[in-house]
């Protein structure tokens, strides 16, 4: 028995080939969507990862630092460090903003970080490690700057020493690494027309600018131009001790939390991501739907162009399951098709995406199971069609 | 429909697939999970390592003066204005005197006084000795009488207490004219305290050097210790830097400096680390150093902010690694080795490292092992790696 | 293979509807073909002809009545066969008023659709094809598309089809309609050799004043009711 499905698909293979090459593009619109999902997940892990930390300690009550803005003393550290259980402990801080080189800008979380300590990237793709204080940067390759670039983040020029990849925030931001009290100074210091403005309104307050008291202004604005705070401390907690243990007893210190890294997961995927990947949910059911639709519509178009046929094949004693199993494996070819133009278009053009498009292989098996069970479904329309026709309509006329 | 080919539509359709599958595994292998991660190595080699320290400082004046009174007052004049150059001994600025003058005055016409009174106890010591004199000779003469028994006795010892009378007028008036004296003394010493007061007024320069700030003008009142001038030696300008602990070692006076000015961004002026202060910095954690220009340039102003760049010692010849290539795994630092084609975390201990990136290793490598500097991703020991020549710097 | 009787149908009437609006499209109707023969069936449209033929077909169930095919009664009040469509399958050959052939098949695949249908291997059910095609003068097609083919083409490929599986009963709806005189006589001319070669009953369901005259036998139709006549059997040679 010859395949009749197979005869009809290569008679008219180019209105398949060109069917199946749409709906691969509209399959591979769906992967890129459960892609880009899969993408911020991994962006919140990625982030969590590459910190370096077991845990993170933060101001109370809050879901910081990623979630919710938290601040903590700077000196905080050197009580962690002291407790047992912690190899290492070190302040960090973030902050989303705008960096400009030349006259463009790019939106990064600028971090804060102690050489060598959790928060400092852990590997690079180009240049060195910050090896100055102050003034040199790490920057995230998706900021499109490279090796020795003179960047600006807030009042000072920062150069760009090193680059690394797959640093970003939750949010999909590029990272750029600076000192910690750069950072500290970005995050706290305003532009020199609010500082001078700062400073007139304390010079007309009686109560801080009192003759008999000299050197009461200068010492006022010193401490309002200084930040001591910083968004978060990493810890790393010692071989073979657990960190919830340790979590424990920061959380036994008042005004602190701490969250270990599933917990930051939690935080992070089910918090942050979750508005997005209803979104995206939505999305993905409605790009199915619309999917079973073209299929429907093309294979019952095919079907009824064939009309005449079937009519003929049934009287001249073709079994309806035959005609039926055509129609079905006609179906499942042009899913099949889809599938893998889909699944190599969404590969060749993930990476032009602003953000992380992650393809796993396991969401293009779903994704395969999902496309023949819709080309199945689609197919029962057409095939009630064909079961409907009467062979006895090819006689007369 | 019709194919402009020789070949049987059969064979074209089975190439198209066999093409389909082979993209499609491509695309399955080469990216994604299953992808293996491109790195780059380098050898452990022998070098030299220009270690640095390098810390943001501020240019600062060595010695400054705070010019103002040390009694409440006002201001009376200012002689001289932002940016003057001074010389010591100068008179820069004058207290507004009040009542000081007269009370100047009040004390010399006091201390003429007291002299006066000096004279007129004199005169009265003069007076007082010559009726000691007299009732002296008197006395002695009736005491004659008295033996011969001229005059009574009475009258002997009347005159004998007349003696000791002018006697004590003598003392009485000697001891007046040495409290006149003294008196004298005190309302000279007062009067001197009084031109003092009027000459503290007088602010004057206390060495050569340069207004740098006028806080108060005249007819303000100022309270004692309140500046009126600022001044500073100008030729004492030096950077206080402000180094982080953790990246400090090595720093010691006699250090050669790399000054840079943020007003003179491209000059590099030289320098030598003359103090580090015995007090650091607990809440900003930081190592204060106090660092002198071999020259100082023209025209700086003091509170500029500077970069400074300390030279250590060079380390010459010792196994250096660039520092891209230290990695850590847990809280141990150290790199990934490359041997036979495998992979596996070797702590190292480091020692100098320059500005430039390059890092000593003091052990744990010997020359020659590869090392993996920059990767795509973090890896582990049983992931799959592929080498390259360098890493793009594209995002994916 | 059954060599019996060829076609006899007994009293077959077919009612459409019901009541007051009830049609009898067949009314007693009485018919015979012997293995081998031609027979025309000859009506005007709406004399029920089609309704004949649909019911000889086995695609509509009589009223009532008794039809055998082949010696084996297939309706009597009711339908005695389980599987109509391998009857068709096997035992009944049509060929329509257009060819009517799979587009997306060539030709052979087209004549040997029914016997690999029937569970025949395909080299054995295409050696046939190519037997019927090469008897009936289209062999040199045999690899060529459907749409390659002209109308007299198509008309032997599907002559070819009908008699894949060597059915008992062949029958023919208008087959002649859209051709000329020549292709007409050429096409019963064929017709009557394959009857003759393969002992096949052939009813030709036809109005074409040019073929009637070949018909030796003759049925007319006409409101449900046949009467036989005996035809001029003019010569096809």
């Amino acid at each position: 028995m010859i395949s009749l499905a197979g005869r009809d698909i290569l008679h008219s293979w180019g209105k398949f080939a060109l069917t199946g090459l749409g709906l691969g593009l509209l399959i591979g619109v769906t992967f890129t969507m459960a892609g880009v999902y899969r993408g911020m997940v991994d962006d919140a892990k990625v982030l969590l990862n590459n910190s370096g930390a077991d845990l993170w300690v933060v101001q109370k009550d809050t879901l910081g630092p990623y979630a919710e803005s938290s601040s903590i003393p700077d000196d905080v550290y050197r009580g962690i460090r002291g407790l047992s259980g912690v190899a290492q402990a070190a302040n960090v801080t973030y902050l989303t903003m705008q960096v400009r080189k030349g006259n463009t800008d790019v939106r990064a979380m600028v971090v804060g970080f102690e050489p060598g300590q959790p928060g400092e990237p852990g590997y690079l793709v180009a240049g060195r490690r910050i090896t100055r204080g102050h003034y040199e940067a790490v920057a995230d390759v998706v900021t499109g700057f490279r090796v020795g670039d003179r960047i600006r983040i807030r009042r000072h020029d920062y150069t760009v020493v090193g680059l690394t990849r797959r640093m970003v925030s939750s949010g999909g931001d590029p990272m750029v690494f600076i000192p910690l009290k750069d950072a500290q100074e970005a995050q706290f210091l305003k532009d020199n027309d609010a500082i001078v403005n700062s400073r007139a309104r304390t010079a007309e307050n009686p109560a801080l600018n009192r003759p008999g008291v000299p050197g009461l202004l200068d010492a006022i604005n010193a401490s309002q131009t200084s930040n001591h705070n910083v968004n978060a401390v990493l810890v790393r907690v010692a071989e073979g001790r657990s960190a919830e243990a340790v979590a424990q007893d920061i959380r036994r210190w008042k005004h602190l939390q701490a969250y270990t890294r599933g917990q930051m997961e939690d935080i992070l995927i089910a918090k942050l991501i979750a508005t997005a990947s209803k979104q995206i949910g939505m999305f993905l059911v409605i790009l199915m739907i619309v999917s079973a639709a073209i299929v429907a519509f093309i294979i019952y178009t095919m079907t009824l162009g064939k009309i005449r046929e079937i009519a003929v094949l049934k009287l001249i004693g073709t079994h309806n399951i035959t005609i039926s199993s055509m129609i079905l494996q006609q179906a499942l070819g042009l899913g099949l098709i889809g599938f893998v133009v889909g699944k190599i278009a969404a590969t060749l053009w993930g990476p032009l995406f602003p953000k992380y498009v992650l393809l796993l292989p396991e969401d293009a098996v779903r994704g395969f199971v999902i496309v023949m069970v819709v080309c199945v479904l689609a197919s029962t329309l057409a095939i009630r069609a064909a079961l409907k026709v009467d062979p006895a309509t090819a006689i007369g006329g | 429909m019709k194919m402009p080919f020789s070949l049987p539509r059969q064979v074209w359709f089975v190439l198209t697939g066999i093409a389909l599958v082979l993209a499609f595994g491509w695309v399955a292998t080469q990216s994604g999970p299953f992808a293996p991660i491109k790195v780059t190595v380098t050898r452990v080699d022998r070098g030299n390592v220009a270690p640095a320290l390098f810390g943001i400082g501020t240019v600062e004046a060595r010695r400054a003066y705070l010019i103002g009174p040390t009694a409440a007052g006002r201001v009376g004049r200012v002689l001289v204005d932002v940016g003057d150059a001074v010389k010591a001994g100068q008179l820069l600025t004058e207290m507004d005197p009040v009542d000081l003058d007269k009370r100047v005055a009040s004390a010399a016409a006091a201390a003429t006084r007291g002299r006066s009174a000096v004279v007129t106890a004199q005169a009265q010591v003069t007076d007082a000795r010559s009726r000691q004199a007299l009732a002296a000779s008197e006395a002695g003469r009736y005491v004659d009488l008295g033996k011969k028994n001229f005059v009574s006795q009475s009258v002997v010892d009347t005159k004998l207490q007349q003696q000791q009378s002018a006697d004590a007028q003598l003392a009485a008036a000697e001891s007046a004219l040495a409290s006149a004296r003294q008196d004298v003394i005190r309302l000279d010493a007062e009067r001197e305290a009084a031109q003092q007061q009027r000459s503290n007024i007088r602010l004057l320069a206390p060495v050569d050097g340069v207004v740098t700030s006028r806080d108060a003008e005249p007819g303000s009142t100022v309270i004692a210790g309140q500046a009126v001038l600022k001044l500073q030696e100008p030729g004492s300008l030096w950077v206080t830097v402000r180094l982080d602990q953790g990246r400090s070692a090595g720093l010691r006076a006699g250090l050669p400096a790399d000054i840079v000015l943020r007003s003179r961004p491209g000059k590099v002026l030289t320098g030598k680390v003359m103090r580090v202060e015995p007090i650091s910095d607990s809440v900003t954690e930081e190592r204060i150093a106090q660092v002198a220009f071999d020259t100082l340039p023209p025209r700086v102003s003091s509170n500029e902010m500077a970069d400074v760049t300390l030279h250590l010692p060079a380390a010459s010849d010792v196994l250096i690694l660039p520092n891209a290539a230290l990695r850590h795994r847990g809280a141990e630092a150290g790199v990934w080795l490359r041997t036979d084609g495998k992979l596996r975390f070797v702590a190292v201990k480091t020692g100098a490292e320059g500005l430039d990136g390059k890092v000593q290793i003091i052990d744990g490598l010997k020359a020659g092992d590869e090392v993996v500097v920059y990767s795509e991703r973090e890896f582990n020991d049983d992931s799959r790696i592929k080498v390259v020549d360098a890493l793009s710097g594209d995002a994916r | 293979m059954d060599k019996g009787v060829g076609i006899r149908i007994e009293g077959l009437s077919k009612r459409y509807g019901k009541g007051d609006t009830a049609v009898d499209a067949l009314k007693e109707v009485n018919m015979q073909v012997a293995p081998g023969e031609v027979v025309g069936l000859i009506g005007p449209s709406g004399s029920g002809k089609t309704t004949l033929l649909k019911c000889l077909g086995a695609v509509i169930e009589p009223t009532q009545g008794r039809m055998t095919l082949g010696g084996e009664a297939i309706y009597d009040n009711g339908w005695t066969i389980s599987d109509l469509r391998v009857l068709r399958r096997d035992r009944i050959g049509f060929i329509f008023q257009a060819p009517y052939l799979i587009p997306f098949l060539d030709v052979t695949d087209n004549v040997a659709l029914l016997p690999m249908l029937a569970g025949r291997p395909n080299g054995e059910a295409r050696a046939r094809a190519v037997d019927l095609l090469t008897a009936l003068d289209v062999a040199h097609r045999a690899k060529a598309e459907i749409s390659e083919l002209s109308g007299g083409e198509q008309q032997r490929v599907s002559i070819a089809r009908a008699l894949a599986n060597r059915p008992p009963v062949i029958l023919a709806d208008e087959p002649t309609a859209p051709l000329d005189s020549e292709r007409a006589l050429a096409v019963m001319r064929i017709l009557d050799q394959m009857a003759t070669q393969y002992q096949t009953a052939i009813i030709v369901v036809t109005h074409d004043d040019k073929i009637i005259p070949t018909f030796k036998r003759m049925y007319h139709i006409r409101d449900g009711h046949t009467y036989e006549e005996a035809g001029q059997g003019l010569s096809l040679q």
